[in-house]
């Protein structure tokens, strides 16, 4: 962890959460709060204009879905770790966040404390993950392998030529899946609780890479990008 | 009309070419005849008879072999100067041929044992030093036995003219029926094939008429045969002429609706008479035969004619035409050939039957190929129907699964639905109108307000995570809860221990099941967390099979805490987590060591939804492996 303040964005149309979330950064001294922005047009202006380590976003803005702006912000930065906020954490929102380059997620009703260990847990290289999210990954990769493992249990998951995870990431996620927290998950494979976090962001981000190659591939046979 | 000018003149042109007779050959009209001994030359004094050519002369079966010699003249001006030669287009009884009392070729005669009967031509070249100015004389020496006999068609001048009138005489009298016969031949043995596969009358005439000719045209084929067989051939001769005049007559018959049985009998009663009185009379009726009864035969054939050109005098179909109109033609052919035989008419250089008759075969034949054409063209259509059918049936198959498929979806839905509505009256419908009731009353403290909502929020969550589209995996959504209420459990110092590891992947249940087990494990983990002051709490799963049983889920949610006092095991809590498990077909046992800890114990027994298995959409068109599992999901 740097010892320098980590900058952070929000982008919420709701004014409750936005003020919570602003108070929130606000009494951190290790946060510091860059800008808030109602919608995306707001948001857009701030992405242009400012520089930011971490952003909190709600997907659903007056003017447009926040997918765009993840995606944006992803492409374009990297470093950025980008957070959804959701009510329900359901794995149709939060996979859907992932796939355009989110690496955390947290609850509307997240305590303060919850937030600000979220955040610090992202800058440390970590990701938090439900027992249903993470399955829902693993769905979602192993349809990407045009179905070919899809029905299958088999350790590791399936052909090693489509399968963007290594075994390890792999097992991670199937224990995940089962309901093993980061540290049971450490103590099963003999490895550190952050180092489980860590695999989980690499994750996210292959499955964002990935995704993000579907797209460009998808957007070339429709001729709306020349290779 | 000036293409028409144009053939028309064509045709002139050819026409004067082949009628054109060499110019500087000669054909010789008459020939002196006297009998001589066999081989020998005539005597000096012998008897001269002089006759027309051509020359028709019989002899009895049984007569002695004669000896002839035929004297024929011809003049030239000159002595010629290039090969000369004679053409002897039908002399029936061969003999040795002489120019001027020199040898020029002997051609085969009838002896003790054979009988000859020359329908070829023979051309005989002349050495032009033999010829002299003025009279020139040939002389034939020859035999002849029983049987009609001919001398026609000699012919004297240039060699180079002459052997092209000996080409086509041999065109006609040898390689034509040869080609008549081979084609009868194949066409016999097709149809008769076709026959045996398919007893039809048309195919059954067909061949026979074809056999037949193969016989007609082995007659003309045969020039030599032994003595005794002679009459034979003879015979041969009038069964294949009557065989096929009786085939032709039956043929038109037919196209005239009158084949009947009588109909039928009568041609060949008629035709029978000829080879009958041939056998009877031992050959001697043949010039009879030959002069009364074979025109008989045309006659036959031409009443058949009437009635058929009668009889379809207004339905006439263009194969019956085609039919009809060839077996005009050889009536007419076969006239022709009577009249020259009979010498009526001027000789010919071949038997217009030899032609007539092939093609009345192929004529004979279309109808056949014809309705052989048409029956597969039936059959490719009605293959195509049938195709065509099979493909409609495929289709409204297609169109009833999708239709049961969206059954089933729309029945799952509303299934989910009527779960949705049963779900928020049980829950969160009956905590926030009593949550409220007990608001208004100013029951509640603002900490309890909000420790209502939240659990209202955990409530809620905990349906989503149940309802959530496809998700019937028990594992994830226990594990979810786990993830929720964990930092509860940190902030209250218990340790939460969650044992799922010999579980498998996911753990797919009856989707209705999901909630109430959710539900059971909530209110056990929530009971441990508020009221058991355990320092840990464990949840452990397994999953256990008893030989073929169906596999047993079990849940054990064990705290270290104070236990629960003997009245309080029959509590509300602990009665709605009983009635849930009794109303998902599972059984739920408490035991509580009053200091010690409290164990619940929940049992669950999987059926036929449990899978290890992920499920992925199938999206085949008419895969009968997804539409089962889909039934199978979808059904019970």
């Amino acid at each position: 962890m740097s010892s320098e303040k980590t900058t952070v964005l929000i982008v919420e149309d709701e004014p409750e959460f936005r003020m919570r979330f602003k108070q929130i950064v606000e009494s951190e001294p290790t946060l510091e709060l860059i800008g808030v922005a109602a919608n995306k047009r707001e948001a857009q202006e701030l992405i242009d204009r400012t520089k930011f380590d971490v952003m909190l976003i709600d997907l659903g803005l007056p003017d447009g879905n926040g997918t765009d702006l993840i995606r944006q912000v992803s492409a374009k930065r990297p470093d950025v770790d980008i957070m959804v906020v959701t009510v329900f954490g359901d794995e149709q929102h939060v996979v859907s966040a992932i796939e355009a380059g989110a690496t955390g997620y947290i609850l509307k009703d997240s305590t303060a404390a919850d937030v600000v260990s979220c955040i610090r847990l992202l800058r440390a290289g970590g990701s938090p993950v439900s027992p249903v999210v993470a399955r829902s990954v693993l769905r979602a990769i192993r349809n990407r392998m045009g179905g070919a493992g899809g029905g299958t249990t088999r350790p590791g998951g399936a052909s090693p030529d489509n399968n963007p995870l290594s075994a390890r990431e792999t097992e991670i996620l199937q224990l995940l899946a089962k309901g093993m927290s980061f540290n049971e998950i450490g103590e099963i494979l003999g490895i550190s609780p952050h180092t489980v976090t860590a695999h989980i962001k690499k994750i996210y981000r292959k499955l964002a890479v990935h995704s993000r190659g579907e797209a460009v591939y998808e957007a070339t046979q429709m001729g709306l990008l020349r290779s | 009309m000036r293409t028409l000018r144009t053939l028309l003149i064509l045709l002139a042109a050819a026409a004067a070419l082949i009628l054109s007779v060499p110019a500087s050959a000669t054909t010789l009209r008459s020939v002196d005849w006297t009998l001589t001994e066999i081989g020998a030359a005539p005597a000096d004094d012998a008897q001269w008879q002089a006759y027309d050519l051509p020359l028709r002369w019989t002899s009895r079966p049984g007569e002695p072999l004669r000896g002839l010699t035929l004297r024929l003249r011809t003049t030239l001006e000159a002595p010629p100067t290039q090969a000369w030669a004679v053409l002897l287009s039908n002399a029936s009884t061969g003999g040795r041929v002489s120019v001027n009392g020199r040898m020029v070729g002997e051609i085969r005669t009838a002896d003790a044992s054979t009988e000859v009967r020359w329908r070829r031509p023979h051309l005989l070249a002349i050495d032009p030093s033999l010829l002299v100015a003025g009279e020139n004389t040939i002389l034939i020496q020859t035999a002849y036995s029983s049987g009609v006999h001919f001398l026609a068609g000699v012919e004297v001048g240039p060699l180079a003219e002459v052997s092209r009138e000996y080409g086509l005489r041999f065109f006609a009298s040898t390689i034509l029926p040869w080609i008549g016969g081979t084609l009868a031949t194949c066409f016999a043995l097709l149809f008769a094939l076709l026959w045996l596969r398919r007893h039809d009358a048309t195919i059954a005439l067909v061949a026979l008429a074809s056999a037949f000719w193969v016989l007609r045209s082995a007659y003309f084929l045969i020039e030599t045969v032994p003595v005794g067989a002679a009459v034979w051939l003879d015979l041969l001769f009038y069964v294949a002429n009557g065989g096929f005049a009786v085939v032709m007559t039956l043929v038109l018959l037919r196209l005239a609706g009158r084949a009947s049985g009588r109909a039928a009998w009568m041609p060949a009663l008629y035709a029978a008479i000829g080879p009958a009185l041939l056998i009877v009379t031992g050959g001697h009726a043949v010039p009879h035969l030959d002069r009364l009864w074979l025109p008989g035969l045309i006659g036959m054939v031409a009443i058949g004619l009437a009635y058929a050109l009668l009889s379809r005098v207004r339905k006439h179909e263009a194969l019956q035409i085609v039919v009809i109109t060839a077996i005009t033609v050889a009536i007419a052919a076969a006239a022709y050939d009577y009249g020259v035989a009979q010498g009526w008419l001027p000789e010919a250089t071949m038997l217009a039957l030899h032609w007539a008759g092939p093609l009345l075969l192929a004529a004979l034949a279309t109808p056949v190929v014809d309705r052989f054409v048409r029956v597969l063209r039936d059959a490719e259509g009605a293959r195509g129907d049938l195709e065509s059918r099979v493909r409609e049936r495929e289709q409204m198959l297609k169109r009833n699964y999708e239709r049961l498929r969206e059954g089933e979806r729309v029945q799952a839905t509303a299934a989910e639905r009527q779960r949705i509505m049963q779900d928020m009256h049980d829950g969160l419908g009956t905590q926030l109108v009593s949550s409220l009731m007990l608001v208004e009353r100013g029951a509640l403290t603002q900490a309890q307000v909000a420790q209502i909502l939240r659990e209202s929020i955990d409530d809620m969550r905990l349906a989503i995570d149940a309802l959530a589209q496809g998700n019937s995996d028990l594992l994830a959504s226990l594990g979810n809860l786990r993830y929720r209420m964990e930092p509860r459990f940190r902030a209250a110092g218990i340790e939460l221990i969650w044992d799922a590891r010999d579980m498998p992947e996911e753990l797919n249940i009856n989707p209705d099941a999901v909630l109430p087990i959710l539900r059971i494990v909530q209110e056990s983990l929530t009971n441990a967390l508020k009221h058991s002051q355990a320092r840990a709490v464990s949840v452990a799963l397994q999953v256990t099979q008893a030989g073929d049983d169906a596999p047993m889920l079990q849940i054990r949610v064990t705290d270290n805490g104070k236990g629960i006092a003997g009245e309080r095991v029959g509590g509300r809590g602990l009665m709605n987590m009983r009635s849930r498990a009794n109303k998902v077909g599972g059984t739920l046992t408490l035991e509580s060591v009053p200091g010690t800890g409290t164990r619940v114990k929940f049992t669950y027994k999987l059926d036929e939804y449990h899978t290890g298995l992920t499920r992925t959409p199938t999206q085949l068109g008419l895969n009968t492996e997804a539409i089962i599992e889909r039934f199978r999901e979808g059904g019970g």
